[in-house]
């Protein structure tokens, strides 16, 4: 394991990559603190993390397109699954390479809390718990970033999708409150979520039967649902969608709570996406 | 050391690997043969633990390759198709890297390295970028990184792919003085390749096991019948006649002459004994000089190409063809 994440941050700091993110990210961090908390006198610097939320959509797809689409690409896979490495040491290798990075990034933010008490009475656990929840939110997109990777042998492909999945989220919120908020539309909605399931479980499984059984049952289900109770739809997008809207839990950050359920969720997720890497990886070569 | 039972993979109604099963003892060469899509790289992806079988087990060492994955690895050393290489990396950071992830002793890392680089003769490039070497050389360090770490077994997809002549020889000898060591696995479309390095050979077609012996032995598999090829000067009427009284002398094929004046005839014999004797005092008998006598035995190309398209007799002239194009291939070699 040790032997990939060494290989991992060589790469990353022997290309221009590693520099090109700390760098962007810095340089827009700089300007949001400048502007935000040394210009306007703003004390709080999470209002300066939260504005930069959406470098993300850029950053993150920039970290983890390579991770494991480049090694397909160059069929180097076949060196890294045939040496005696399980395929959970691999993956961890990269994704800890990968957080290492970014980490460095947020220890240096670490210090800009730290400026400002120069110049005033800083809430200084304020600050850091906006950051702790900064880091865990870019955590989780680069456990996706990952996992996107390891669908495609295309840097390319797995950069649009990456940015696309995280642009999504960032603008879940927006998104959900255009919704109308009436039954029939929450019907329509999960409808078409579950004709999107059947394609992607189609698209992994190849298997006619299996994805076309499922997205049956499930439009079936949905239906008399519908139709018998349909007072089970009240709310339940906003409610759905809100699962997925990964930035709104990263809100309660910024207002300085550290709430348990919240770092479970960005953890859990952390752990969901690395190990579904895992098993998306057995299961092309086992198949 | 190798035992394969029973191998099968499927990829949905497609049968790529269909029930193979050998073995192969410690410090053999066995040379996988086959054309195109036969199923070569398709085992030794599941030999190596790349993909998994559809049924059927491989023991590497007294290790099930799918069930105890880790120490079957750490008993293979792997060159697939495409050298497995990165680009931005050095040759010495590469293989560095290789022995890194193959957990060798970090002690012996350097030497072991070392030697291999020298074994794959790539000192002179140690430090220079894999981007920057050509198809020969990545080879090469493709071939270090499967000797890194001295595994028993190490196993070598179309090793020769991509590399001169000279740099064919070279690993060629380098295979042949790793089979002192460890058990060699080595595919190939090149006829030759396989006849001149491999103890073993093993002809597969669309998944099967078609043939497996010494390549010695295989041409007498076949019923194989030995031929003389005769260039002779004189008429066709007079050199058959005078071939013809030959004792032993049971078929004779006629080709196309090169030169004017002269024939070309292959002269089959029944077994009985050495026909070449009297094939030379019949024509000289009959005032037909000699110009060239070559006698001939069935080539891994004829075997080969017999056992691959028996089943599609049809295909006759695209046989011929492919005859000469596999010879002009070996003759390029």
């Amino acid at each position: 394991m040790l032997a990939i994440y060494k290989k991992e941050m060589r790469s990353y700091f022997t290309s221009i990559i590693g520099y090109l993110f700390m760098a962007f990210f810095l340089v827009i961090l700089g300007i949001y603190h400048v502007v935000y908390n040394m210009v306007s006198g703003y004390a709080d610097f999470a209002y300066a993390l939260s504005g930069i939320v959406m470098v993300f959509v850029l950053l993150v797809p920039m970290m983890t397109m390579r991770l494991m689409a480049e090694e397909n690409r160059q069929k180097t896979d076949q060196l890294l699954f045939t040496s005696p490495l399980s395929t959970t040491k691999i993956i961890l290798g990269k994704y800890l390479a990968v957080l290492s990075v970014f980490g460095i990034v947020m220890l240096i933010t670490c210090f800009y809390p730290l400026v400002l008490t120069e110049f005033g009475e800083i809430n200084l656990p304020y600050a850091y718990t906006a950051i702790l929840g900064f880091f865990l939110l870019g955590a989780a997109y680069m456990a996706i970033g990952l996992f996107i990777s390891a669908m495609t042998e295309s840097q390319v492909f797995a950069a649009i999708i990456t940015f696309v999945v995280v642009l999504v989220t960032c603008l879940m919120d927006g998104i959900v409150s255009i919704i109308p908020t009436d039954n029939r539309t929450a019907w329509i909605i999960f409808s078409v979520l579950v004709l999107i399931l059947v394609i992607v479980l189609y698209l992994m499984m190849h298997n006619v039967t299996v994805s076309l059984g499922i997205g049956l049952v499930g439009e079936v289900a949905l239906a008399i649902l519908y139709l018998v109770h349909p007072s089970f739809y009240d709310g339940s997008v906003s409610a759905f969608f809100d699962w997925f809207s990964v930035v709104r839990r990263y809100d309660q950050f910024t207002s300085g709570i550290l709430n348990l359920s919240s770092v479970i969720y960005y953890v859990s997720l952390c752990v969901l996406f690395v190990f579904l890497t895992i098993q998306a990886i057995k299961k092309r070569r086992w198949s | 050391m190798i035992e394969v039972k029973d191998l099968v993979k499927k990829y949905g109604d497609h049968t790529a690997v269909d029930h193979l099963s050998f073995t192969v003892e410690r410090g053999q060469i066995l040379g996988f043969l086959g054309p195109n899509g036969a199923g070569k790289t398709t085992t030794m992806n599941m030999i190596t633990g790349y993909i998994s079988a559809t049924e059927g087990t491989v023991v590497i060492n007294g290790h099930d390759v799918f069930d105890e994955p880790e120490e079957a690895k750490r008993c293979i050393g792997y060159l697939p198709e495409l050298p497995p290489v990165y680009p931005d990396m050095t040759v010495r950071e590469y293989l560095s890297f290789v022995a890194d992830i193959k957990q060798v002793d970090k002690k012996r890392k350097q030497y072991m390295i070392k030697d291999a680089m020298k074994k794959a003769r790539i000192e002179d490039v140690a430090e220079r970028l894999i981007k920057h070497l050509s198809k020969g050389y990545k080879q090469r360090v493709g071939l270090a990184q499967a000797i890194i770490g001295y595994p028993e077994v190490i196993i070598l997809d179309e090793p020769t792919v991509g590399l001169d002549p000279m740099q064919i020889i070279e690993i060629r000898d380098l295979i042949k003085e790793l089979a002192k060591e460890h058990t060699v696995i080595l595919s190939s479309h090149i006829l030759s390749e396989v006849s001149a390095v491999c103890d073993t050979v093993l002809i597969i077609n669309k998944g099967k096991m078609v043939l497996q012996d010494t390549p010695d032995k295989l041409s007498s598999h076949l019923g194989n019948k030995d031929g003389l090829h005769l260039t002779v000067k004189g008429s066709r009427a007079a050199v058959d006649a005078a071939i013809a009284g030959v004792p032993g002398v049971t078929e004779r094929e006629y080709k196309e002459p090169k030169e004017a004046g002269t024939v070309n005839v292959t002269v089959y014999n029944d077994g009985s004994g050495d026909i070449r004797e009297g094939v030379f005092y019949a024509l000289s008998g009959a005032k037909c000089p000699i110009l060239d006598m070559q006698s001939s035995t069935m080539s891994l190309e004829d075997i080969f190409l017999q056992v691959t398209q028996e089943d599609n007799a049809p295909k006759k002239k695209a046989k011929k063809k492919l005859v000469k194009e596999e010879k002009q291939d070996a003759g390029n070699l």
